[in-house]
Order: C-alpha cells, then structure tokens, then sequence
C-alpha cells in the first residue's frame, strides 16, 4: 500500500510533481502513465525517499520508506537500470545490497536464476546490455521478497525479447499477489500489465481509476457520417452541440452525438445518409486526448524552436 | 527454492531478512570495497610509492655520504607525501564512484537513513588508510635498510621513529577521510580530486609564495591541513629555518588537521542527509 497525500516536487520555479495526492492499493498492478517528464520517476524517488517532497507526504504500508527499519523488505525498487556500479560484478552487486539487510547469500543466488542472469552474474555490469542491466534492477528489487514493487518505466529501451520478459516477470509477479506499481509512458504497454491505471502529466494527477474505466472515459467516442448534403448536416450538427470534422468532400466526422442521434437528426430533415459509422478511439488516441493539455512540449513550441 | 526451516505461512515472508543495522551495512561497504579492482591498485600503488620513496633516498644517502645526505628518519618519513594522493583519491572515489554510476541510489535505497552508509565508508577508509600507513613505513624500513645499513637506519627504540611508524597510519587515515568527506560534497570524481590534491599539495606552496606580502602568511602557514596534518608522519624539523614559519608539534599538528576533516565530515553528512540522490 503506497499512499501519497498532495506530494509536490519543485527545482526552483519548476514544479516536477505538483500537489499529487493517489493510493496504490495492495494486490493490484497499479500502472503509472504519463508522457515523459510528466512527474512520474520523481513521485517514485520521492516514495523511496531518494528525492525529498518540497511539500507534502508519502507512506509505504503506513509508514515513511525510511522509518523502516528493513525497508527492502517493504518495497523493491527499480528505478533504473544502471543504478549499479559499473566496475562490480552483478553477484558482488547484489550481495552488496544483501548484506545491509543480513540476507543470506542463497537468496542473492536465488534472485540471480529467477532473472536469468547465472551466466553473466560474474561479469563487470559496465558490460551489460540495457536488458541485462534491467533484468539486474529487478533482481536487486526482488532481494528482500518484498510485497511491494516499483518498477520506473521497466520496459524502456528494450529490444522485443526484454520487453516480453519483463512482461511476463511482472505478470508473474503480481500472480504472486504483490503490489506492482508501474511506469510508462506508453499506453498499449500499461493495457498488456496494469489493472489499475494512474494517468500523470505535467505533475499532476489526471484520472485514476481500473483500467477498463479509465479507458472508456478517454475514448472519445466519434461517427463517421457519409452524405451528399454534408454542409447543411454539419451545420444541423454543430446547432446541436457537436463537434464535426470535414474529412472529405462529402465525409464527416461527429463528436458528442451518438449515431442514433445523428440518424434522427438528419431523417427529421429529411436528409440522406449513406453512412453512419460509430467510429472507437484507439488506445493510443484515448491517451493522447488525457494527456493532451498535460504534455510539457507541444508538437507546435518544437517546430516554432526549430526555425527559430 | 523450497526451505524447510522457513515457517509455512503464507504471510511470513520466505527470506530471512533483517533489520538494517550499523554493522550489516559495513558489511556491505566491505564487500563494495574489495570487489572493485581500483581498491587493489590503490593498495598497491600506495605501497609501491612508499617502498620507492624509501630505496631513492636509501639510495641517495649511499651517493652522499655525511650530513647533508638523507638520513634514516627521512627514508621511512617521506613516502606519506607521495601515499596521501594515492589514499586521497582513495577516499574521494568510494564515494563519488557511487554518484558517477547511480549506484549510490541503490545504496540510499537500501539504507535510506544514508549516515550509516557514510559512517561505514569512514571506518573502511580510514582503517585501510591506517593500515597502508604502518605497512607501508615496515615495508620501507625493510626496504631500505640493507641500503642505509645499521647505522644508517632509523632506531626502533627512539620514539620518534616509532611516532613515524603509527604517526603515517594515521596521517593518512585522515587523508582518506579528508577525501571521503570532499567527494561526498563535491560528488563529482574529477572536482573531489582537484580540490582535495590542490588543498594537500599546492596550498602550502601558494602560501609560501604569499609569505613575501604579508606576516599573516608566516603565522597561518603551520595551520594549514597540510603542513599541520603530515608534522605527525614526518622526522622532526624544528628550528630548520630559524626566521621561517614555526612548524607545530606532531601531536598538535594532527589534532588541527583532524579539525578540518572534522568540519568538513560534518558538511558532508548534512548535505548527504538533504540532498536529492
């Protein structure tokens, strides 16, 4: 159980994490969304207690992370993978991490067969791949069997192979009954692993919710409406309220109004419809209508900075 | 996976794990420090530079014979000043290593409470400071005597010489926590090294330079880290230089170098607890 209650990160006048308050309830795979620099490797120092809250406060299992006195029994932690010293060996690493907690060296092994490191685990981590690396962080996370794990954004960089096992490793994991909480910034990842979703963008929290319901309420439904007088239905449309869109020469599309309402509409005027299509919005658009007042680099500042 | 001696409930967690505690994280700083090869050349650099330093003037006093050729005392007390840098860059880099790498986010994950991970770093390095200290004084005492002969060599029994001997340990205990503690503020290697090198090395030459504009150069000279820290590590040179800067006793010298590590440690371990990792 991660509880955060109006938790604020500023760097001098820029506010990373502004005022989030959220729950990460115990048994879930909590999936923390948002486009990069949204907040979310910040909130997550901030609940290991690596980066300290301007304002604001965070307790794992009821307490500060660093009021416990055996906090990698709390929480495993990966926040990211190459938070290792590169000149050490993988098993050096980890038995390094052990001994602060009095882990005995059985468990290091342990860890090392569940990630599939035993090959390269006496190798230096400066050689590692980015996979390898990742497989290491979640190794080290998985030390203390701790109920809970914060994993910031696993899948990042990884080649197809990685991203499927750490896919599968977090599924395995969460089939275990612990607590996953979970970083990406890409939606069709966070739909493949989380149950619960928490979407993030320019610190602040969006929407909250299980997964299913959060995406419903961002699919911004629309229908496409095909019709030789499409000028007086777009007009006929917009009176109503909607939001229509000119495709193409005779081709709309509708916001806000269902295709039975437009249907009616335009059989009342007597106009003819050739076709009436209710149109779902990808994931993908789901999370970019969310997140689309929140991303701190709009497409448009990028090109305006280009020809400056 | 299956262990038998574990209790079968489900809640009880399979893995034996303990609490943090003071010893177990320098059980962990000890595995860090010997599983990095830099600590062994450190350990062998130092050594070599001690053993070097003691053959060369062993060497010398052959070439020179008489008063004005180097003496015992000196063969085993000047290999501290070619140790320290080695032992300095020691000390900065089991800290700033960690900061470079990430590694030190793994580390105040662990032991969120971060001061016992500095205190335990303290008490590695500046145990194998000390260590490499005495080792390094023996080894050149052995090193060298077959060149100074009996006569030559330094006497045992004269306490002096056996201040040399426990005296480099300790100087250079205090270099390495010196270093520690700068590389913990400055958390970069590059910037650690420059500073605590310019503190050690070049500050008592910039003073001497000084001394021409201003008295007030002459008096603070023998306060400087430097000059103060290594009277302890080194033969007697009082009354040298009867109008130049009056060099404090060892004993004394060490006591303000030790101030200055001290205030600086305590810097460091304030900023290590508010810093952002």
């Amino acid at each position: 159980m991660i509880e955060a209650r109006e938790l604020t990160k500023r760097y001098g006048d820029k506010t990373a994490v502004d005022g989030v308050s959220f729950e990460v309830m115990p048994g879930t795979v909590t999936g923390f969304l948002g486009p990069n620099g949204a907040g979310k490797s910040t909130t997550m120092r901030m609940i290991v207690g690596l980066d300290r809250p301007t304002a604001g406060a965070v307790t794992v299992n009821g307490k500060p992370y660093a009021a416990h006195g055996a906090p990698l029994r709390e929480v495993g932690v990966l926040l990211d993978a190459k938070a290792v010293h590169t000149g050490r060996s993988a098993y050096q690493h980890l038995r390094a991490m052990a001994a602060t907690h009095g882990i005995p060296t059985r468990r290091v092994r342990e860890v090392i067969d569940m990630t599939g490191l035993d090959r390269v685990a006496d190798r230096r981590v400066g050689g590692f791949s980015l996979g390898m690396g990742q497989r290491l962080g979640i190794a080290a996370a998985l030390l203390g069997d701790p109920q809970t794990l914060i994993l910031d954004e696993p899948v990042n960089g990884l080649d197809p192979e990685g991203v499927k096992w750490v896919r599968t490793m977090v599924r395995h994991l969460a089939g275990e009954g612990r607590t996953v909480f979970i970083s990406s910034h890409l939606m069709s990842e966070m739909a493949q692993t989380a149950d619960h979703l928490l979407v993030i963008g320019r610190g602040r929290i969006i929407t909250a919710g299980p997964l299913e319901e959060v995406i419903a309420t961002a699919r911004q439904a629309t229908v496409r409406v095909v019709t030789p007088r499409s000028g007086e239905l777009a007009e006929l449309l917009t009176d109503r309220g909607a939001t229509v869109t000119t495709v193409a020469p005779g081709q709309l599309e509708v916001a806000e109004l269902t295709s039975a309402e437009i249907g009616d509409l335009a059989a009342d005027r007597g106009l003819p419809l050739h076709e009436l299509t209710p149109l779902s919005a990808s994931l993908e658009d789901a999370y970019l209508s969310l997140t689309r007042d929140e991303v701190e680099y709009r497409s448009e500042t990028m090109t305006q900075g280009a020809s400056r | 996976m299956t262990t038998h001696t574990a209790d079968p409930t489900d809640a009880a967690p399979r893995v034996a794990v303990k609490p943090v505690s003071f010893t177990r994280v320098l059980h962990s700083e000890w595995i860090k420090l010997w599983s990095l090869r830099s600590t062994y050349w450190t350990v062998l650099a130092t050594l070599a530079a001690m053993v070097l330093i003691a053959v060369m003037l062993g060497v010398a006093s052959m070439v020179e014979e008489g008063a004005a050729g180097p003496d015992g005392q000196m063969a085993i007390g000047m290999g501290y000043s070619f140790a320290q840098v080695v032992v300095a860059v020691l000390g900065v880099l089991t800290i700033t290593g960690e900061y470079t790498t990430g590694m030190i986010r793994s580390t105040f994950a662990a032991v969120p409470t971060r001061l016992p991970a500095l205190a335990a770093k303290a008490v590695l390095v500046a145990g194998v400071g000390f260590l490499l200290g005495v080792v390094g004084v023996t080894l050149s005492y052995v090193a060298s005597y077959p060149l100074l002969g009996f006569d030559g060599a330094a006497s045992l029994s004269d306490p002096e010489v056996q201040r040399i001997f426990w005296g480099s340990g300790l100087y250079l205990a205090g270099v390495g926590l010196f270093g520690l503690a700068i590389g913990a503020i400055i958390r970069h290697t590059a910037g650690a090294v420059t500073l605590i090198l310019g503190v050690l090395l070049m500050l008592s030459t910039m003073w001497q330079l000084l001394m021409m504009t201003s008295d007030w150069f002459t008096k603070s000279y023998p306060y400087l880290p430097s000059t103060a820290g290594e009277r302890i590590a080194s033969p007697d040179v009082s009354g040298v230089v009867a109008d130049g800067p009056q060099a404090l006793a060892p004993w004394t010298g060490f006591g303000v170098f030790m101030i200055y590590v001290a205030i600086t440690f305590l810097a460091a371990a304030v900023l290590l607890r508010r810093r952002d990792a």
